[in-house]
């Protein structure tokens, strides 16, 4: 009843706003035509609203997770355009392009009444968010995002990300971990950069700033001229961006999400890359195009990793939903699942046959597994701990876990090579370049240490954590 | 369906007590439905009374704060003239007597500087004085994780079984429930998916924080607040580096809440604010106020706030519990206003019983009801104590009696019926779980022999339960060695004795520390270390089994891995008795005059099979957040059966010749709302199996039970594996669990159809056997058949209207025996036939 009067109140106020209302009410054809034609839109200038710019951060952000693809409330959905202009439950159209009486979502977000205004136990939009949107609609409520049915996350604008701090007080958590094709450099992940650091000695190289908070995959293309990332802010973004490992310019940013990715890998021929992320897809992208080629969506909960077959005609991938699944490349079709593990799966790496899987997880254990059917091919046991990211290169696999351990098994018969101790937190990350002989690890701590294949033997052990001072505690 | 004619010429019992049962279910729904809708609404907030106290008083009345984030909350009450009490925290005035040492900030003491000040406080023309230390306000005070950012999550929720802390998390983020597990919450808040919930770099952005504050969408909503303390300290939390407590850290070893004695508080002064001390074993003392949580044990009668005001929203009482991590204590209040045409009337006091239970109803404002009627005594008394019905005979016998004793002759004599026994062991053999599977075939006949024989021959409670506690050897020359026959392993011992014996469920212990208890789960596996020796072998002969007790063996607890001495409530860690039976240590405890548990569980318990009602209900859940609803008569009854012998017919007896027993169910204006308080007889359903045995009785046809002699009744039935649809139909339990509640009470549709038309009073009524068939064929007449009927089911004779209404029916008819089928088939469907009353 309140709203009902609340709205002829403002109606009355605006006594041609009510006769236009009317008028398009009853002449039907003319109430599909917006001020401005959307396929005539002007490209967004100073002082016009670009949805892309303006309204699609703002409704990522406050909106889709009681209106997106997790949770639907009232059966309205923001996470794409073509939802975002759908009427949910109440049948009255979110927006009217140039007719803000007739937009229910600008009435939600401005009422007055706590009980109906969105978003629902937030803090409400500010005046100037409210401004825009009502200024959108006033102009047309153009759509400048290309396709309406993309996810509004993946057509937000790439904003600069925060600068990463000059000196550390805290180190962060290396979660990602990889050498630069010769072997003398090593990639690490900072705190909304990348770090890089000489691997014989732990000294700082170059830092590549404008990264999203968390980097969770650093991966080099194979000729060694492309540098893919997949990072984000836990909670509100996912990014995965492609740059130039010489100077960390951005090359191409590929795609976005709103959470984070987990994995980014390169096809064996450096044509594709697969990316694993919170919104529980594996994404394959064309590196020379940027376009998105094929969305696998099989999964229940976030994917933690992706590994490409050898001769690049599959993907496996390790779930947060306790399975690790085989798909063929080309079609994004499921060859099998695994379900063994029991408990959420971390790291997937292809046996060099192509025949087999190894994942890992929570059960503590790696797992091999029959791409056909999926079924147990054997085990490798050991670990005091859950067990994170795999590598297989050059027929060893490489495993990092909790137990603050790094091992080395050989890829044929799955025995052991040797346990690398010497980290002295939970390892996160690892990363192998046999061409130099070295293996690497970054923990929980922020402490990256450097081993000998040959020998097991710490070649450097340093803090990842540019200029740290420690941060004093009162 | 058979007639209906007679229903409205009958007195206002006679009705389709299936479609009554029916609707008494669904206004319960409702009535429950309108409840938690009341719990839901804000609570109201009245300014308070006023009025002039006579004097003031503050706790705490001197303090000291001795890191910078130590705070302290002062309560004020008021006493006034008439002898109440008021809570004057919110309308005090507080001030510092040096701003440099001590501020006052929303109603808390804060430390400003070390040095020594006062607090004044005032109320119109009353003033006090607390002294307060301040000291070490230049050293570093860390968050604890353990007593602040744990209790935090408590406090606002997130670790509740509805959210977080249930098993499987919500949304993939898993916090152990009410904060048990420590060492895996650490884990899941600091290093689970990479660090993603936490960010010691920038701590406002972490999740942990942005999520429930709606920053990033949650789907469990706005759950914290930025001047909430809980952020506070999980935000500083995460600032120091998300540290866990160092080894030596001071740990909570108590907490205390104030008000301390059960206040009474009248409208409208009916608010109470609640203040936490934690006792910490550096010897400070901190107030924890803040965070700790509030649950209240009857949200009708009374309401917390998260910061520890309570809100008094009818008279009665409730029990405020209060938890710091898994220290958890209750604050007991009682609520009372004024009743409109309220006037105690000093009804006569048979004994104790009635002198307590008047006491609490006067202070409540509820006036009793007055004595039943001697039919509905006599009725209720065999029901009640014998579980079947009076013969015709003994009807009639005792409604000409004129003595004036004649009730308490009744009761003395009904106690050393023979049926006495049989219809105490159908209880008791609900708890000792006597079914064929639970003890085989064989072993429930001895069994329940045992059981008829120990209250036939009035064993003492003490002895009884020690025989099977302690029970050893063969399970058929030692019947009561089936109690480790029916409870099979460590565990179920365990839970049945907890249940049975001290009134604990202990159940949720055993994977997790009780979310609204101060059981633990080193508590369960405590208590079971005294089992655990507890060996069964089977024998040569069949279905025969050997209880032994094993030179070793310990209870290890499976989350922490610890082994676990026996452990004994309230008491603490048992003394070791090497190779010896431990049970031995736990029955010399329960039968400790001063054990909290044992004597008051039974005494409870047969209280509550004669009232209907506990004073603490359900019977076998004694716990803090379900107060007895008569403390002072619970321990009376517990003191008296203690001080006789553990003599239960002594109890049945001092509640049987009480006028609380023997009010009419009949409700007045100034007590139809009580349910709790005894000030009238409460009506209820038949059990299953006096209900049965009273359809028998009235129609006088026998039910026959498989491999039974016939004429068994079915209360006298040793278990309930006779597969009679009726019995399951009207809540004869399995004997499945040890669980007083595996017995239904509810009623359904399937009870008011076999009511109506279902195939075993049907086939009593049809029978040409059956009691007025025979008196039809012996040549009575309509009206003497009536009075038979009348008497045989409601123990009294036919009013005016209902003989006339039931012999009319009958003469109209052409049919007289049909006729004759639906008068004691309208008597068999009247609440008054059905129900206890």
């Amino acid at each position: 009843m309140d709203l009902h009067f609340m709205r002829l109140g403002i109606s009355s106020l605006m006594c041609v706003g009510i006769a236009l209302a009317v008028a398009r009410a009853d002449d039907a054809p003319r109430a599909t035509e917006p001020d401005v034609p959307a396929a005539e839109a002007p490209m967004p200038v100073a002082g016009t609203v670009s949805f892309r710019r303006d309204i699609a951060p703002m409704l990522v952000e406050k909106c889709q997770a009681c209106h997106g693809a997790d949770k639907a409330e009232s059966s309205y959905r923001v996470d794409t355009f073509a939802r975002l202009k759908t009427a949910g439950d109440n049948e009255l159209a979110p927006f009217t392009a140039g007719d803000h009486d007739d937009s229910e979502l600008l009435r939600l977000i401005a009422s007055g009444d706590e009980d109906e205004r969105m978003p629902k136990d937030g803090e409400p939009l500010s005046a100037e968010q409210i401004a825009l949107v009502k200024k959108w609609i006033e102009e047309g409520a153009a759509f400048d995002g290309g396709d309406e049915a993309a996810t509004l996350a993946s057509i937000l604008p790439r904003l600069p990300h925060p600068m990463p701090p000059e000196a550390y007080k805290h180190p962060t958590p290396v979660t990602a971990l990889a050498f630069a094709p010769g072997g003398n450099e090593l990639f690490a992940a900072g705190y909304n950069e990348i770090t890089v650091w000489n691997p014989a000695d732990g000294s700082l190289v170059r830092r590549i700033k404008d990264i999203a908070q968390r980097t969770h995959a650093i991966a080099f293309s194979p000729d060694g001229s492309l540098l893919a990332v997949a990072a984000g802010t836990p909670g509100r973004l996912g990014e995965v961006v492609l740059l130039n490992p010489a100077d960390g310019s951005l090359v191409r940013a590929l795609g976005k999400a709103a959470d984070e990715i987990f994995d980014a890998q390169f096809s064996p021929d450096g044509k594709q890359l697969a990316t694993a992320g919170a919104d529980r897809t594996i994404r394959i992208y064309d590196v020379e195009s940027g376009n998105e080629l094929r969305v696998i969506e099989n999964h229940a909960d976030w994917v933690m990793a992706v590994a490409w077959s050898p001769d690049g005609s599959k993907i496996a991938s390790a779930s947060r939903d306790k399975t690790a699944k085989a798909f063929e490349a080309a079609t994004g079709n499921l060859i099998s699942t695994h379900s063994g593990h029991g408990e959420p799966v971390y790291g997937v790496a292809f046996k060099a046959d192509g025949e087999q899987v190894y994942s890992a997880g929570r059960d503590n254990k790696i797992r091999a597994w029959k791409v056909a059917d999926g079924g147990n091919a054997g085990e490798i046991g050991g670990f005091g701990e859950e067990v994170y990211k795999l590598v297989n290169r050059d027929g060893h696999l490489f495993a990092c876990s909790a137990d603050k351990s790094v091992r080395q098994f050989r890829d044929n018969d799955r025995g052991a090579v040797r346990k690398f101790d010497g980290q002295t937190d939970w390892v996160y990350s690892v990363a192998a370049h046999p061409a130099t002989k070295r293996v690497a690890s970054g923990g929980y701590d922020g402490q990256i240490v450097v081993w000998n294949l040959e020998d097991g033997k710490p070649v450097a052990t340093f803090l990842a954590a540019p200029n740290y001072t420690a941060a004093a505690v009162k | 369906m058979r007639i209906r004619h007679s229903r409205n010429s009958y007195s206002p019992w006679l009705f389709a007590s299936g479609l009554l049962l029916a609707a008494a279910t669904l206004v319960c729904g409702a009535a429950r439905a309108a409840e938690s809708e009341a719990a839901d609404k804000p609570v109201a907030l009245e300014p308070i009374a006023g009025g002039e106290p006579q004097r003031i008083d503050v706790f705490p009345t001197e303090f000291k704060l001795q890191t910078p984030r130590r705070r302290m909350h002062l309560l004020v009450t008021g006493h006034y003239a008439d002898g109440q009490q008021q809570d004057l925290t919110r309308a005090a005035e507080f001030v510092s007597s040096d701003d440099k040492v001590v501020a006052v900030e929303n109603g808390a003491a804060v430390p400003k500087g070390d040095g020594k000040a006062e607090i004044i406080i005032r109320i119109g023309s009353h003033e006090q004085r607390v002294a307060v230390e301040v000291s070490g306000q230049a050293a570093a005070d860390p968050v604890s994780f353990h007593f602040e950012a744990l209790t935090a999550l408590t406090k606002q929720g997130c670790n509740s079984g509805a959210c977080h802390g249930s098993p499987s998390g919500k949304g993939g983020f898993r916090l152990s429930l009410a904060a048990y597990d420590a060492v895996l919450d650490q884990r899941t808040l600091v290093r689970e998916d990479y660090n993603r919930r936490t960010n010691v770099a920038d701590p406002d952005a972490s999740l942990l924080l942005a999520k429930p504050m709606m920053q990033v969408a949650h789907g469990g909503g706005k759950r914290l607040a930025k001047d909430d303390a809980a952020y506070v300290a999980l935000r500083q939390w995460i600032a120091e580096g998300c540290r866990v407590d160092p080894d030596d850290a001071p740990q909570c070893v108590k907490i205390e809440v104030f008000p301390k004695a059960g206040r009474v508080l009248k409208r409208p002064a009916h608010t109470q604010q609640l203040l936490v001390l934690g006792h910490f074993s550096d010897g400070s003392v901190r107030d924890v106020t803040d965070l700790s949580t509030f649950t209240t044990s009857d949200a009708a009668v009374a309401t917390p706030r998260p910061d520890g005001l309570v809100v008094g929203l009818d008279r009665g009482e409730a029990a405020i519990v209060v938890r710091h991590l898994e220290k958890v204590e209750t604050c007991y209040l009682t609520f009372v206003k004024d009743i409109e045409g309220f006037a105690w009337t000093n009804p006569p006091q048979f004994n104790y019983v009635d002198k307590l239970v008047d006491a609490k109803l006067e202070q409540l404002k509820y006036v009793p009801s007055e004595l039943c009627t001697d039919d509905e005594f006599l009725r209720r008394a065999y029901l009640d104590v014998i579980g079947i019905l009076p013969t015709i005979e003994e009807t009639r016998a005792f409604l000409a009696d004129t003595s004036a004793d004649k009730r308490k002759k009744l009761v003395d004599t009904l106690l050393e019926r023979p049926e006495y026994g049989k219809y105490w062991a159908l209880k008791w053999g609900d708890l000792l779980r006597l079914n064929n599977k639970s003890v085989t075939s064989d072993g429930v006949f001895k069994y329940y022999e045992w059981i008829v024989r120990a209250f036939e021959s009035n064993m003492p409670y003490d002895k009884f339960a020690s025989e099977l506690l302690l029970a050893q050897g063969s399970t058929f020359a030692n019947p009561p060695a089936n109690y480790y026959r029916a409870t099979a392993d460590t565990n179920d011992c365990t839970e049945t004795t907890a249940q049975v014996f001290l009134g604990v469920r202990m159940q949720c212990a055993k994977c997790h520390n009780h979310p609204f208890e101060r059981w633990t789960q080193d508590n369960y596996y405590g208590l079971g270390a005294f089992f655990n020796r507890v060996q069964r072998k089977p024998t040569a002969r069949k279905d025969e089994l050997v209880v032994w007790i094993a030179r070793g063996g310990e209870v290890t607890q499976p989350r922490t891995g610890k082994q676990m001495k026996p452990w004994l409530p309230l008491v603490g860690d048992a003394e070791d008795v090497g190779d010896d039976d431990r049970r031995t240590q736990l029955v010399d405890w329960l039968m400790r005059p001063d054990n909290p548990f044992f004597a008051k569980v039974e005494a409870n318990r047969l209280w509550s099979q004669l009232m209907g009602r506990g004073i603490v209900e359900p019977i076998d859940d004694f716990r803090d957040s379900n107060p007895p609803a008569n403390a002072l008569l619970l321990d009376a009854l517990a003191e008296d059966f203690i001080s006789h012998g553990y003599d239960r017919k002594h109890v049945l007896r001092t509640i049987l010749n009480s006028r609380t027993y023997q009010a009419s169910a009949a409700t007045t204006p100034l007590n139809k709302d009580d349910v709790k308080y005894a000030s009238h007889a409460r009506v209820r359903l038949l059990a299953a199996e006096p209900l049965l045995d009273a359809i028998c009785h009235v129609t006088a046809v026998p039910e026959n039970f498989p491999n039974m002699p016939p004429g068994t009744r079915a209360t006298q039935l040793p278990s309930p594996d006779v597969n009679n649809d009726f019995l399951k139909v009207f809540g004869q339990p399995e004997r499945q669990t040890a669980c007083a509640c595996e017995r239904s009470n509810e009623s359904n549709l399937s009870q008011a159809l076999q009511l109506f038309n279902g195939p075993l009073i049907h086939a009593k009524l049809q029978n040409k056997e059956n009691r007025f068939h025979k008196l039809a064929a012996a040549g009575k007449t309509n009206e003497e058949i009536v009075r038979e009927l009348y008497v045989a089911a409601l123990c009294r004779e036919p009013n005016e209207n209902e003989l006339s209404a039931s012999t009319a029916h009958i003469d109209g008819k052409e049919d007289r025996g049909k006729a004759l089928e639906d008068v004691c088939w309208a008597i068999l469907n009247t609440n008054e036939f059905l129900f206890q009353h």
